[in-house]
């Protein structure tokens, strides 16, 4: 990373750690008051690209971890310079409790489906987002399914044991 | 006019996969398009959680049906990166030959796909047998048709055995002179032109603000390429070109996805002589006890549509804690469709819901 964004994103913001390199990526914690505009600063300064916004769930910290992830696209056609061979993990925590957080879709359009679908499976609630609707699930699911305290073996037990087999039905007659 | 709603698959013949699109239609005009994905959502990344690292691999090449070495590939890399695993240096070359061979085969399903929608069977017939082609190699290989298995951290599973090369290079010889026919038949036609020609345009500002990458990209002259941009495996270590465009609609993408295969073929040829004798894999530690420390990595690649990434992280133990696939398809079919469909007429859809190269199965995961 260009050390005077560096030095911007120390002095900006605080409580921001920046872990040194690993090759060609760079990890950030923010405060998750500060998350957008770091995003923002961040895509100003030619991060432009969010690959992926990811969540993680620390059950045992009692805390979700939201991630971004950013990159950089090509300022010209047809050279790239250093800064594009590198991405950018952005990570801030929220309460496992208050499963809340705000949308980054001003800042990032293709933010939406990431947010729908965390949403759908985390059950974080991000304000602002215009249709958290169900995504991909079809049932309904007390617990969030991608959360760690969801025991897919249960559930599949739980909801599909009780169901006959084709062949005991056809005894029965 | 009344506003009609109009629903677009999963059952239509110009739908490939598992996937509708809510159509909100005024006449033939779109009004508003839904995307509607979740028909073969498997939950992987969460099955993937109760199973050692190694297990994995089975489930990780199920997630893109068409092409499933990306997959293996990015798995591998993300495994490698947190555990700190080098590759030797023939498997590299092996890697970047058997994934290039992969993208043909990709590309060829995907002409099929394109091809059969606008009513061209015979160039669709002749692209599936091509593939067909390419699959007898990846069967003698790895043992597998669709699914290989080949990639593992620490390199491949085996040394190409005798004479691959040459029967690559004759499989190879034997597609690409086709070429002249698929050019005269489809690439050069009239019809194509007429119906792909200014459909579905996604301009470079569009497609940058809403994430796009690969043939999207490619299509509007911009040579991103992760290939290029990060190399991984051999792809620094011979030239290449990333084949681009300028127009960035339906037929801008076909043509990118037609030089790229001709590209790729090109490289194949390059690698394979380019390529040193030697190990093709690294021991790995016993995969049963295998643990890998408090990490977390992100890794990326091109698979044949796009940037697809894996974030990947470890808690410590003989299993992955979370794992979340970036696959090209979600931006491309969730963000960009519903907003290259606004006022297209009903018979584009199909023609853009192709060329946009959306693979349901990778949407869904």
């Amino acid at each position: 990373m260009k050390d005077p964004l560096k030095d911007k994103l120390t002095s900006a913001f605080d409580g921001i750690q920046i872990q040194p390199a690993d090759r060609n990526q760079i990890s950030i914690t923010a405060n998750k008051e500060s998350i957008l505009s770091v995003l923002s600063l961040l895509k100003s300064n030619g991060y432009n690209h969010l690959a992926l916004i990811s969540c993680v769930d620390w059950i045992e910290e009692k805390r979700f971890e939201l991630v971004y992830i950013l990159s950089a696209y090509m300022e010209k056609d047809k050279h790239f310079t250093d800064m594009e061979k590198t991405n950018i993990i952005l990570k801030t925590s929220i309460y496992r409790e208050k499963p809340q957080f705000i949308s980054a879709i001003p800042i990032f359009e293709n933010a939406e489906p990431y947010e729908r679908e965390i949403h759908e499976l985390y059950g974080i609630h991000f304000e602002g987002h215009p249709r958290l609707t169900p995504l991909f699930l079809e049932r309904e699911y007390k617990t969030p399914p991608f959360r760690k305290d969801f025991d897919t073996r249960k559930y599949v037990s739980d909801v599909f044991d009780p169901i006959p087999f084709v062949g005991k039905k056809a005894d029965k007659r | 006019m009344r506003e009609l709603e109009l629903y677009f698959g999963p059952q239509h013949l110009g739908m490939v996969g598992n996937f509708s699109i809510t159509l909100k239609v005024e006449g033939d005009r779109i009004l508003k398009a839904t995307a509607n994905p979740g028909y073969l959502h498997r939950g992987f990344e969460k099955l993937m959680e109760l199973r050692s690292w190694i297990k994995n691999f089975p489930m990780v090449c199920r997630i893109n049906v068409v092409e499933p070495d990306s997959m293996e590939m990015i798995y591998a890399m993300g495994v490698e990166k947190l555990a700190g695993i080098e590759v030797p240096e023939r498997a590299h070359y092996i890697r970047s030959i058997y994934l290039e061979l992969a993208r043909v085969g990709s590309h060829l399903f995907g002409l099929w796909a394109y091809a059969n929608m606008l009513g061209f069977d015979t160039v669709a017939q002749w692209a599936m047998y091509h593939r067909d082609l390419v699959l007898d190699l990846f069967e003698e290989l790895t043992g597998g048709r669709v699914y290989h298995i080949y990639i593992w951290p620490g390199g491949v599973r085996r040394d190409f055995p005798e004479g691959f090369k040459d029967k690559i290079v004759n499989t190879l010889h034997s597609i690409g002179g086709c070429v002249p026919d698929y050019d005269n038949t489809f690439f050069n036609n009239r019809l194509f032109y007429e119906r792909a020609k200014g459909i579905g345009t996604v301009t470079r500002e569009e497609a940058l603000a809403m994430g796009g990458t690969g043939q999207v990209l490619r299509a509007t002259g911009m040579q991103y390429d992760v290939r290029r941009v990060e190399p991984y495996a051999a792809y620094d270590k011979v030239p290449w070109e990333v084949p681009t465009r300028e127009d960035g609609d339906a037929y801008s993408r076909i043509w990118v996805v037609r030089d790229e295969m001709i590209e790729s073929v090109h490289m194949i040829f390059k690698l394979l002589d380019a390529m040193p004798e030697g190990e093709v894999y690294n021991r790995i530690p016993n995969p049963f006890k295998w643990t890998i420390p408090n990490k977390e990595a992100y890794v990326r690649c091109e698979s044949s549509r796009g940037e697809l990434g894996l974030y990947l992280v470890s808690n410590g133990g003989d299993k992955p804690y979370r794992v979340h696939f970036r696959t090209p398809s979600y931006t491309h079919g969730l963000t960009i469709l519903e907003k290259a469909l606004k006022n297209a007429s009903i018979a584009d859809v199909g023609n853009i819901m192709i060329s946009l190269y959306v693979v349901a199965p990778e949407i869904d995961r």
